[in-house]
């Protein structure tokens, strides 16, 4: 049976330098995966590829068993795969709310979206969302307003309001104060019950208090994979991450 | 997270949420007093023939209107989609130039020219003894005000489908438009037998009354409550969210390309048909009607009035303008270095505009950043994005210049 998430040989080139060399991946569903690795893996432009924002050299990504691979990028939304960037991504002028609202999962087709009404459906499910990632008391605020941690919350919620099946969350905790990381930690573990996700973090409490399966890329390359304790006791995984034990 | 709520619940409750997501939306139709403010203003500027006697005024406020509908048709684009088109005159010429034509070539039929032909005098000047044969349809009004609204749009949607698909935006896709509008310029003046050239098409019945005051202000009328409307639907909000973050609307499903094509083409209609009654209300219609000298006019009337909000353009049209007739006879010399000043303040203090302005002060959301920067900076990071670095083979659509 082929998996949930499947890539194979994929290779991206940026300006000569390889950043992903013919890299294998595969995913089950509903499965938490948190991708590690040194700066310049090629974990974000994993996550570029997949989700069509940059075209691979070589190599397929299937999803569910179908091709993707030279889908754009809102193709490749509706066949379930949503993304958080690693800056958080909101419109500005648009309130709270409303940035909820335009996520909501539905027909995308200008005409359809022309005609479509908030339903008590919908405004609940928004509403449920907004208390999930505890900003329903600022609901009405402008996306500007909101501090850095509640921007990365918000964008979270747009993610969920969309109802992908898998998604993949680019740093979500980067420049958050302690607090603010353990209320992500565990609202992507509280997501994790219902979703699949890709997960970029560097922040080793992070890691550990979520992670189930880890993949370490480097240099392009799939460097390791399995649980955080036996990934920690790799060798190679060591060896890239503290250097070599010339005196060890 | 918690079960998904059902739609069983008790009345109160569900009337309690409405008032809360209307608040959260920060969202009326059209408020009461702005209905009751809207129809006096209508019923003043439709009534003004029976009280005042004035007929300069009176052929002012018919110009104002048409230009008030031109300047909504910029804002729909620029302020709720963030496409800044220096060349939506374009759409308004088109429009013009078809009701024109009618007009003169009706006018020619019934008033033959000094040496007994009817054509317009213009083609008559260059040589030609008849009606050409592809404008003789043009004797129907009704066609010719059907191809004014259907032929612009279609042109605005063929723009559309050349450059937004190819995701070109921000300042290159005023360029272009820049160009649009001097290359029909161009053609204009250089097909003179049957546009009328430099001259422009003049001299025949126009409409200067009463009746076609009010006829205007019902299209204008119906405009803005139309674009109210849209701006109000879900697709203005995925009109706004694309102005505010292109990358984040098309990474959550939309199709941005089309959304844009869908508001251009709308605003080019919303042109085309202020452009239609111009030529009917005016009676001169010439090349400049389509340069980019007068788009970028009422961007300037858009500016001034307020971007992203409907009566914006309406009161920057009838301000600026106004101002300009007004101080035009008042400092013959210098009129128009008080109105450069003019619109140094207005770019430099009030951002949003008089009306963001005035808003931003009643609602007193100082915290927030001005609308114009948001855009701005939307702006530089659509460029930006576009000198991105780019991956060796083929980029994908999204990476196009």
């Amino acid at each position: 049976m082929a998996s949930f998430l499947e890539i194979r040989g994929l290779t991206t080139k940026v300006a000569g330098f390889t950043i992903l060399n013919n890299l294998d991946f595969d995913m089950e569903q509903n499965e938490l995966r948190v991708l590690l690795g040194p700066n310049g893996a090629g974990k974000t432009t994993l996550i570029a590829m997949i989700t069509g924002q940059y075209k691979p050299f070589a190599g397929t990504i299937r999803f569910e068993d179908q091709d993707i691979t030279a889908l754009p990028p809102d193709r490749i939304f509706q066949t379930g795969i949503s993304r958080k960037f690693q800056v958080p991504n909101l419109y500005e002028t648009l309130s709270v709310f409303d940035n909820v609202m335009v996520s909501l999962r539905g027909n995308r087709k200008v005409f359809r979206t022309l005609f479509r009404t908030l339903t008590p459906e919908d405004e609940d499910r928004i509403w449920e969302i907004l208390e999930f990632i505890g900003l329903a008391d600022k609901a009405s605020d402008a996306a500007d307003t909101l501090s850095h941690g509640e921007r990365q919350w918000l964008e979270l919620g747009m993610l969920i309001s969309s109802n992908p099946k898998l998604l993949l969350l680019d740093e979500p905790t980067t420049g958050m104060t302690e607090e603010g990381k353990e209320k992500t930690a565990a609202l992507i573990q509280e997501i994790a019950r219902t979703h699949s996700i890709i997960l970029v973090e560097h922040d080793m409490h992070v890691v550990r208090q979520i992670a189930r399966k880890v993949t370490v890329l480097h240099q392009g390359q799939r460097l390791a994979e399995g649980t955080l304790a036996e990934v920690v006791e790799n060798d190679l995984v060591r060896e890239v991450y503290l250097g070599k034990g010339k005196y060890g | 997270m918690a079960p998904k709520v059902g739609n069983n619940r008790a009345t109160a409750e569900r009337r309690q949420q409405r008032k809360r997501t209307r608040a959260a939306r920060k969202s009326t139709f059209i408020p009461l007093w702005a209905l009751l403010l809207g129809a006096a203003v209508v019923v003043a500027i439709g009534a003004y023939p029976s009280y005042g006697s004035n007929f300069y005024v009176l052929s002012l406020l018919g110009k104002f209107l048409c230009f008030a509908i031109f300047a909504l048709s910029i804002d729909l684009i620029w302020g709720y989609t963030g496409i800044l088109s220096l060349g939506q005159a374009v759409y308004f010429g088109i429009g013009a130039y078809f009701v024109a034509l009618s007009l003169k070539i009706n006018y020619a039929l019934e008033n033959p020219t000094r040496y007994g032909g009817k054509i317009p005098d213009f083609m008559e000047w260059n040589g030609l003894t008849e009606l050409p044969g592809f404008m003789t349809p043009l004797i129907s009004t009704p066609f010719a005000v059907a191809c004014a609204l259907v032929v612009p749009t279609l042109f605005a949607l063929l723009f559309g489908a050349i450059t937004f698909t190819r995701h070109i935006y921000g300042v290159y896709c005023a360029v272009i438009t820049l160009a649009e509008s001097l290359i029909l310029q161009e053609f204009i003046i250089e097909y003179q037998a049957y546009t009328g050239g430099f001259n422009g098409i003049t001299d025949y019945s126009n409409y200067t009354n009463q009746q076609f005051l009010w006829i205007i202000l019902a299209v204008t009328v119906v405009f803005f409550i139309g674009g109210r409307a849209l701006t109000h639907s879900r697709v203005g909000t995925v009109l706004k969210s694309i102005r505010d973050n292109d990358v984040r609307a098309e990474f959550m499903g939309y199709n941005v390309a089309n959304y844009r094509i869908f508001v251009f083409c709308v605003s080019a209609f919303m042109a085309a048909s202020a452009g239609a009654l111009y030529a009917a209300w005016v009676g001169l219609v010439s090349f400049l009607d389509t340069g980019p000298v007068f788009s970028i006019e009422a961007v300037i009337w858009t500016a001034v009035g307020g971007r992203a909000t409907i009566i914006g353009p309406f009161i920057g049209a009838f301000v600026v303008k106004g101002a300009e007739f007004f101080l035009s006879g008042v400092l013959a010399f210098w009129w128009q270095l008080v109105m450069g000043g003019l619109f140094v303040f207005v770019v430099l203090v009030m951002r949003d505009g008089i009306v963001g302005t005035i808003a931003n002060l009643l609602r007193r959301r100082r915290k927030h950043a001005p609308l114009a920067a948001v855009i701005e900076e939307s702006d530089r990071k659509a460029h930006d994005r576009q000198l991105d670095w780019q991956p060796e083979g083929n980029p994908t659509r999204s990476r196009e210049i």
